[in-house]
């Protein structure tokens, strides 16, 4: 059996269960999961655009070139931007660090990518900004930025 | 009709379109592949994608936010510490959907350090195991997680350090 197959029998299972303890809280559940399914799959199809777009344009070599093993250090920053600037929503984050692995990334700075396209958002930094503060906000990116680096380049070491 | 095209959903899907109908247009060839790669990776990942929405939609009803900030609003010890570090991993949602909930344990007393290892641990993203898993593996989805927890962890004390000065004006000091 697949691994999804699986995922989703323990989700029904759970959202059984659920609905047996409380049944309307299990209702605004499966209201909350059909809004973020409506959120993520417009966002995911275009990230599935993207990977075509690289497979039909972008070579393996380049991919490895740009992040590839042997680009060290700088692979993992280019890859860091990307994600810092990339507007991905965290579900889009891993297929699409997948996808640049079977193609010739690096375990590096794939994990520099996920880091930062989760963790920074310049589309989200105005809203950091109002919410926690200037000094928060930039203090906080920067950091996260530096110390991402560094964990990206100890998974690169450790996996390979 | 105006309302449509402010819709995010909308943008993405006739985005999406746009892009692989122009590249079939220009090279029939290239569309195909980039057809033929959304469509294998949709059908790959859909059960998954299902199964995680339901996760995070049990998670948001059963576990509410007020929940969250009681739990950790009056964390500052050790144990609040600890806790900061790594309960959030359980949580789905965007960095949208974040800073609103942060804002609140700001507001509530929460240390600068606390607020920055919530928002780092958040990023272990626990709810999204099944798809990192698929896509990049157990040993690398293991080690990322509890590389999360000593990142969290040290984003916690260098921001105290930075501490709050300032822009602090709309928080309650004591």
């Amino acid at each position: 059996m697949r691994a999804g197959q699986i995922y989703l029998i323990v989700a029904l299972g759970l959202m059984a269960i659920s609905y047996i303890k409380e049944k309307q809280r299990t209702r605004d559940a499966l209201k909350a999961t059909f809004k973020i399914l409506y959120t993520i799959m417009p966002v995911l199809i275009f990230v599935f655009v993207l990977m075509g777009l690289i497979q039909a344009y972008v070579s393996r070599e380049t991919i490895a070139a740009i992040l590839g093993k042997q680009t060290g250090v700088m692979g993992i920053l280019y890859a860091e931007l990307v994600g810092s600037i990339a507007l991905f929503l965290p579900p889009a984050v891993f297929p699409f660090g997948g996808y640049l692995h079977d193609n010739g990334a690096a375990y590096g700075p794939i994990a520099g990518f996920v880091f930062t396209a989760i963790l920074i958002g310049v589309t989200t930094l105005p809203l950091e900004f109002k919410l926690l503060g200037k000094r928060f906000t930039i203090a906080r990116n920067i950091f996260t930025f530096i110390i991402a680096f560094f964990l990206a380049l100890f998974m690169g070491v450790v996996l390979g | 009709m105006k309302k449509l095209f402010k819709n995010d959903a909308f943008q993405f899907l006739s985005l999406s379109v746009g892009i692989a109908l122009l590249i079939y247009a220009v090279e029939a060839a290239k569309g195909m592949i980039v057809v033929r790669t959304v469509y294998l990776t949709f059908f790959d990942v859909l059960d998954i994608i299902v199964a995680v929405s339901i996760f995070i939609g049990l998670f948001q009803v059963w576990v509410k936010p007020q929940t969250i900030v009681k739990l950790l609003g009056k964390g500052s010890g050790i144990k609040g510490f600890i806790l900061v570090c790594t309960f959030p991993m359980l949580m789905g949602g965007s960095l949208f959907t974040l800073f609103p909930l942060l804002k609140t344990l700001r507001e509530k007393g929460a240390r600068v350090g606390a607020l920055a290892s919530f928002i780092t641990a958040w990023g272990g993203k626990v709810p999204l195991l099944p798809l990192e898993t698929k896509f990049l593996g157990w040993p690398f989805a293991l080690l990322r997680l509890s590389l999360v927890v000593l990142f969290a962890f040290i984003m916690g004390v260098l921001m105290d350090r930075v501490g709050e000065k300032p822009d602090a004006a709309n928080v309650n000091k004591p």
